[in-house]
């Protein structure tokens, strides 16, 4: 495969000979993690099957807790597909340079997570088997589903920002894969004919013309424009599936702000957790560095502060408004049965980011990996709190409850991060993990240059 | 070549197609749907058949009606009628089907053959009976011959005592678990009437209970509780003021005014001390010269010392008691009967008769019929005879005594040395288990028969279904068997079966009832009435002189310094004396105090339970004298420190799959002590001591906390708050009576209807018959244990009860919504100052319900007539809606339950049986209403009042539940919901709930 990668004489071809580089000959580490991942995933396939042919009394959800880890994980996964959109898009229009570097990977990370989450509210049907329910199809019976259901609004936000989110990732690829496509013509053999064929027809036709090149960053604009809106809305959207209802602990009006903040929160530590071995396992340490984790912490520490924010902000207001089943939710919260988790995502969500406060932190690689694991875990614990305590006790006392998850609902988590995982991998070795253009735009236009670590971000 | 043709097409096109909606529509196998090729005059399918019946669960004797549809009995409901019940049934009258539908049903009769049960043919089993029979009666053995059976007055008993007499045996005995013969003796030894007299409870102003669990099992439970709620509920401006004295709070003490926590045991000393103090204070009248001499030794203050119970409040209560302008004091019952307690029944008679009451409000001549059951030397004397080998045959019908008598009594034990021991069982009870030969009868619903539980009450059973097995009743056995013997003895039993025998009994009341109309009428009116009855007249009676020589001796109990704790056994309410334990219903259903299911449990105070170092699920080792059990440990605000309860009913070592291994029983902890004067079982005869086995959650309850922390889910009122707010409420309903409440407003402007409900939680006792009424109805699975443990009982209407105090301002207590569960979980409350209030609580069927805009599949809407619906076909099982229910009144299906053969003929075919994933929830018996309109329609009117009800208020024996049409300002349920006392549950949330209840009334003393 050394044909593939010959010497570099400019910068730039460095840059295509790195990342392309990346793609080629899958190892035995990496045959060996895909092994791993399969067997998690067959693990949680029989999980789900034997929950569907038995009952969803399998997992460890019941009265009063109807909502439980499932659902953890879908707020949990859409969380954190969140952080690829707002880098490409956000921080595109905001012309933010340190993201060229990490909007690819990020991006993807959307698109599978996208695809996990969505797998969620299909896994905790009663009757999977009628869930074209849920969808607005045309029938003889004239029967729609509920536009009043949050669910329904969740159904369509998740779709559409799956949708956008697949068509801006893909037109970044656009001029990528027609690199790809230009380097397979050297190539001799069957398997580079068809690579040549595939990339090619997914490069549609890119000639890197200059009418092409203008076309191209318009709609790159635009798709950018669009995709920014909903950034906000889709987690707003979720946040609705329990702000709507009456649940004392959900009704509030703070989710959506507080849902959003929390979602990106998320997603940036999940792009840091990815990013460290990502970069070592291809050798891409050059290209993702100091300068970029720096730039990811502070905005982990901003949202980290907004999220620390709402909790404070949730609990005044349940003081505040004197209503005392809110108040006994929140105390419940704090000192009743699922204390530990609550303390856990205090600990994780606002103590621990606070490090990031500090430079020599923030530009420590090692330190960001380990406070973005915390993070990770302090979000997935803030959706377990905010479902699973609010629902445990609710206003009747007489039917106040607990929720222990069983052996299928965790083997269907642990299953949800090796689906996504075994995405990802896939992603690493097919399609370029850095957007060359843009890395080659930033270098043309000498902001950045793959090493520069930038002391002054 | 052949054209297909038009016809053809269509045919190939019709069957393609019925193949291609069959083969879709199941994935099990197909059923055969036959149609009657010639219909059986009186079904017509799809429309019930009603027979009118006696419940048999227990010796109450109500009258029922079965509702039979294509063939299959399905739902039991009260016979409107009948003069005992009056329309009402219990859970365990609505769990009668679930005998007959038992799937561990004996299905023919049985032989131990080398140790083993064996099938083996009606004609043999019948022709080694007579055999055995012919032998003891050619040796003139026929006292070797014994006969027991319950204490039930009907044909079968009289046909039982021609039988044995036929045959020359004296040796029948009548054995009834919770006998009354103690009332009975003290009845004798007061007024010279061997009786058990009628309570008026409705006549009862003031009721005083000495321990009787008369709202659970005591004597006619449903008739009591209807009676009872008369008084004793807030009607009209009115409350009755029920004091219940003793050491623990039954489910029937939990409904009392005030709770006078006495010592186990003390109830006698208690009642003479009032007595006492009654008639000093010159209340006895003209009685008193002859009550004074026999309660001049106990002062108040001597009774105070041994009773635990204050001098002023002695005083007090007696003095409430003689000033109440009606009252009612009752007898220490079954679970406080003691070593004394016909003394201690003599000396309620006193305080009753001091009263006033006798003749008042306790009436002789309508007396309860029961056969003297047989006293614990009887019992200990056959056990004897069995023991020692005196007895060739032992024949055992309508009881099971190996389960039922203290272990220490060794009556299994003695079984094993009689010749032939026959079970007339229907089930394999622990007698059946140890008997040699089964001759299984036919269950109550299969059967004819008859019930005379009252004077001037004549009950009649029919056959509401072709015996489903193999099986025989006891009637024809011992029919065919005495023509086998032939001789005298065929002589006597000249009827070919029972049933003929059962009509030749009737001419009798024929002569009695009707003698003038023709014998087939009056017979065919009888059956189709379910009996006949007539008013009796009150007998007047007057203090016996055997009285001056009762022995008011103080109780004592076994056990000693190692064993603090009085052991009270109650009997439990959901399986009474263990005959229930195999009804899958009743051990589902939660115990009505402790909200236990499937289990057994030891109640202790929470002083205690501290003391040991115990919370509630820890498992305990109860040790008497006599034996140990194990038990999980219920810690329980309403006993005293010094003693623990244990229910009755649990710990079959047989009796089928549902009953099998579940709990212990107390009767092991037991020593079979008795009553001096009458002879019965003193259940309340031990000490026991605790110790802790294992710490964990062993014990399973439905009702998380007990306390509504000031969320006014139970409301509670004082009777002035609540007769002033009922008074403004009358004068504007007169004012305005056509005016309809605001959740009238709830449906389609063009129906006529908006069906609600109105609960009146003043009435509720409690006893949860409404719950298993919705099971019958509903085809509600059956879960268990393990998973109610996981909160996944199926149950849609739960009864939850709520501990409460009431203060001046007519709200629960202002202290805070955090330090009232800890003051009441470690005693630190007053516990006495407690109201238990009990509520139903189900589907509110919300005007603005928050469930229906969040399905994303409408499976959950509001019908046009107000109600909220839930489509089972469409219900794809997201639950939001039950996370946004705040009455969390839904319930999933977390799996496809069974319904194991038979089980499955009781199911209600106008409900659908739901598959896994699907959502539920009470839908106000949409089915019943249904059917009611149909028939309106037919009519061509709208549906009247009372005409369409939901199966809970049908069944509530406390007609606590009134359901109708809150757009129709004159139907009951408008009018109640526009009570004073009327409010609904988180109101706050605007919820707009079509169920109101009306506040408890709590009346204090003095108040009136």
């Amino acid at each position: 495969m050394a044909s593939v990668a010959p010497p570099a004489r400019t910068p730039f071809a460095r840059v295509s000979r790195d990342i392309i580089g990346a793609l080629w000959a899958p190892e035995w580490r990496y045959r060996a993690v895909m092994g791993v991942l399969v067997v998690i995933l067959s693990w949680a396939g029989f999980a789900w099957v034997y929950q569907i042919k038995t009952g969803m009394g399998t997992a460890g959800i019941s009265h009063p807790v109807m909502w439980g880890v499932y659902i953890t994980n879908f707020v949990f996964w859409v969380g954190i597909a969140h952080s690829g959109t707002l880098i490409s898009a956000i921080l595109y229009l905001t012309r933010s340079g340190w993201r060229t570097t990490i909007n690819r990977a990020a991006e993807a990370m959307t698109i599978f997570a996208v695809m996990t989450a969505g797998l969620f509210p299909l896994i905790h049907l009663g009757r999977i088997w009628y869930f074209y329910f849920l969808a607005p199809y045309p029938n003889q019976r004239f029967l729609w589903p509920n536009f009043r259901s949050p669910l329904i609004w969740d159904f369509f936000a998740i779709s559409t920002y799956f949708t956008i989110s697949l068509l801006f990732w893909y037109s970044g690829l656009i001029p990528d894969m027609a690199t790809i496509r230009d380097r397979m013509k050297g190539v001799t053999g069957r398997m580079a004919r068809f690579k040549e064929k595939v990339y090619g027809a997914l490069s549609l036709g890119w000639a890197g013309s200059d009418s092409q090149w203008k076309n191209y960053r318009r709609m790159y604009l635009y798709m950018a424009a669009i995709a920014t809106p909903l950034v906000l809305s889709v987690h707003s959207v979720v946040s609705w599936d329990f702000a709507m209802a009456i649940v004392p602990g959900w009704h509030s009006t703070i989710f959506a702000p507080y849902f959003v903040a929390g979602a990106i929160f998320s997603g940036i530590a999940m792009v840091i957790t990815l990013s460290v071995p990502f970069r070592w396992a291809l050798g891409l340490e050059d290209y993702i560095n100091e300068y970029h984790y720096d730039n990811m912490a502070k905005l982990m520490l901003l949202t980290s502060l907004i999220v620390g924010y709402a909790y404070i902000a949730e609990y005044f207001m349940a003081w505040y408004s004197g209503d005392a089943m809110e108040w006994e939710s929140f105390r419940w919260r704090a000192v009743g049965a699922y204390s530990g988790p609550f303390w856990i995502m205090m600990t994780c969500n606002v103590l621990i980011p606070l490090l990031c406060f500090a430079r020599r932190i923030r530009r420590s690689i090692m330190s960001m990996f380990i406070i973005s694991i915390f993070v990770n875990i302090g979000m997935w614990y803030e959706r377990f709190v905010i479902i699973v305590t609010s629902l445990a006790h609710e206003y009747e006392p007489g039917v106040w409850g607990l929720y222990t998850p069983t052996w299928v609902e965790l083997s269907i988590t642990a299953g949800s991060f090796a689906w996504f995982l075994f995405w990802f991998m896939i992603f690493a070795k097919t399609l370029p993990a850095i957007s060359i253009t843009e890395v080659k735009e930033s270098m043309a236009e000498g902001y950045w240059k793959p090493g520069d670590k930038k002391e002054d971000s | 070549m052949s054209e297909i043709k038009r016809r053809d097409f269509l045919k190939v096109l019709g069957l393609s197609g019925a193949g291609a909606s069959l083969a879709g529509c199941t994935q099990e196998q197909g059923h055969k749907l036959i149609p009657y090729l010639v219909r059986p005059e009186e079904i017509i399918p799809g429309i019930p058949n009603w027979y009118a019946s006696v419940c048999r669960e227990c010796p109450a004797g109500c009258g029922t009606h079965v509702k039979v549809r294509e063939g299959r009995p399905i739902k039991v409901e009260g016979n409107p009628d009948h003069p005992v019940n009056a329309g009402r049934l219990c859970a365990r009258g609505q769990a009668s089907l679930q005998g007959t539908y038992n799937p561990d049903r004996i299905t023919g009769p049985l032989f131990r053959f080398e140790g083993e049960l064996q099938p083996i043919s009606w004609d043999d089993a019948e022709a080694m009976l007579t055999e055995r029979l012919n032998s003891l009666m050619a040796a003139g053995d026929e006292n070797r011959l014994f006969l027991f059976t319950d204490s039930s007055v009907n044909s079968l008993d009289r046909l039982f005592d021609t039988w044995m007499d036929a045959i020359g045996s004296t040796n029948r005995v009548i054995y009834e678990s919770f006998d009354v013969e103690p009332l009975r003796e003290a009845n004798r030894l007061t007024f010279g009437q061997a009786e058990i007299p009628r309570y008026d409870f409705d006549g009862a102003d003031l009721v005083l209970s000495f321990g009787a669990g008369f709202l659970e099992t005591w004597i006619s439970p449903v008739q009591y509780t209807r009676l009872f709620s008369r008084s004793q509920s807030f009607r009209d401006g009115h409350k009755g003021r029920f004091i219940h004295v003793g050491p623990r709070l039954s489910l029937t003490g939990t409904n009392a005014d005030e709770w006078v926590q006495a010592a186990p045991g003390s109830a006698m000393l208690l009642a003479l001390a009032m007595t006492r103090v009654l008639v000093a204070a010159g209340h006895a009248g003209d009685r008193a010269g002859a009550i004074r001499p026999l309660v001049e030794p106990f002062t108040s203050e001597r009774v105070a010392e041994s009773t635990g119970v204050d001098v002023e409040t002695i005083e007090r209560v007696a003095l409430e008691f003689a000033e109440a302008p009606t009252s009612l004091a009752l007898p220490p019952g079954v679970e406080m009967a003691d070593r004394n307690a016909t003394a201690t029944h003599v000396a309620v008679n006193l305080l009753n008769y001091a009263a006033g009451n006798v003749g008042r409000t306790v009436r002789f001549g309508p007396n309860v019929m029961r056969r003297r059951s047989a006293s614990i030397d009887r019992l200990t004397e056959a056990v004897a005879a069995m023991s020692s080998g005196g007895v060739d045959i032992a024949l055992i019908h309508g009881n099971d005594p190996v389960h039922t008598l203290p272990s220490a009594m060794g009556f299994a034990d003695a079984l094993e040395s009689v010749g032939l021991v026959v079970a007339f069982a229907s089930y394999l009870d622990e007698t059946a288990a140890a008997a040699d030969l089964i001759l299984p009868d036919h269950t109550p619903l299969e059967s004819w028969g008859d019930q005379q539980p009252e004077v001037g009450v004549f009950g009649l059973m029919q056959p509401t279904i072709n015996p489903l097995y193999d099986t025989r009743q006891v009637g024809d056995v011992l029919i065919s068997v005495a023509s086998n013997i032939g001789g005298a003895v065929a002589g006597r039993f000249q009827w070919p079966d029972y049933q003929t025998y059962l009509r030749d009994e009737w001419r009798a009341v024929h002569r009695d009832f009707a003698p003038r109309e023709d014998f087939e009428e009056f017979w065919r009116g009888a059956v189709s009435r379910g009996g006949v009855w007539r008013d009796v007249g009150t007998q007047q009676v007057t203090l016996n002189r055997a009285v001056s020589g009762v022995d008011f001796d103080e109780p004592t109990l076994y056990g000693d310094d190692t064993t603090p704790f009085a052991l009270l056994t109650y009997p439990s309410q959901n399986l009474y004396d263990g005959r229930g334990a195999n009804r899958p219903w009743l051990q589902e259903l939660p115990d009505p105090v402790t909200k236990a299911v499937w289990n057994s449990w030891v109640e202790l105070h929470p002083d205690t339970a501290e003391q040991l170092g115990v919370e509630t699920g820890d498992m305990l080792q109860v040790t008497s004298p006599q034996g140990s059990v194990n038990a999980p440990a219920f810690v329980y605000w309403g006993i005293r420190p010094d003693t623990v309860a244990i229910p009755i009913g649990q710990g079959h070592a047989s009796y089928g799959r549902y009953a099998q291994g579940v709990g212990v029983s107390p009767l092991a902890l037991l020593p079979g002590a008795s009553d001096a004067a009458s002879g019965s079982h003193a259940w309340l005869s031990t000490r026991v001591s605790l110790s802790l086995v294992e710490r964990g959650n062993h014990l399973v309850t439905t009702q998380g906390s007990h306390d509504d922390l000031d969320r006014e889910i139970a409301q509670i009122v004082p009777f002035a708050a609540a007769a002033e707010a009922e008074e403004l409420a009358q004068e504007e309903i007169r004012q305005h009576p056509d005016a309809l409440v605001e959740t009238s407003e709830d449906a389609d402007p063009k129906s006529p209807y908006r069906w609600g409900m109105a609960i009146d939680l003043s009435s509720c006792v409690g006893c949860s018959a409404c719950v298993t009424a919705c099971y019958a109805e509903n085809n509600l699975p059956i879960v268990g244990e393990e998973l109610i443990g996981q909160g996944r009982e199926m149950s849609w209407l739960r009864l939850q009860s709520f501990y409460k105090h009431v203060d001046e301002g007519g709200h629960g207590d202002e202290h805070g919504g955090e330090a009232q569960p800890e003051a009441l979980h470690n005693g630190n409350g007053d516990s006495s100052a407690l109201h238990v209030v009990h509520q139903p609580m189900m589907c509110q069927h919300c005007g603005n319900a928050p469930c229906e805009p969040v399905c994303p599949v409408y499976a959950t809407y509001h019908s046009p007539e107000g109600l909220n619906v839930q489509v089972y076909n469409r219900c794809v099982g997201t639950r939001y809606c039950s996370n946004n229910c705040p009455y969390k009144a839904r319930r999933f299906e977390w799996f496809d339950y069974e319904f194991p053969y038979p089980l499955n003929l009781q199911l209600n075919p106008d409900v659908t049986v739901r598959e896994k994933g699907v959502m539920e929830k009470c839908t106000f018996c949409v089915q019943r209403i249904s059917a009611a309109k149909n028939t309106a329609n037919v009519d061509g009117r709208d549906v009247a009042d009372g005409e369409a009800m939901p199966a809970c208020a049908q069944t509530c024996p406390a007609e606590a539940i009134v359901f109708g049409n809150l757009r129709d300002p004159t139907s009951r349920v408008s009018q109640a919901a526009r009570s004073g006392r009327a409010y609904h549950v988180l109101s706050e949330l605007n919820t707009r709930p079509a169920i109101t209840y009306l506040k408890e009334v709590a009346r204090e003393s003095g108040e009136a």
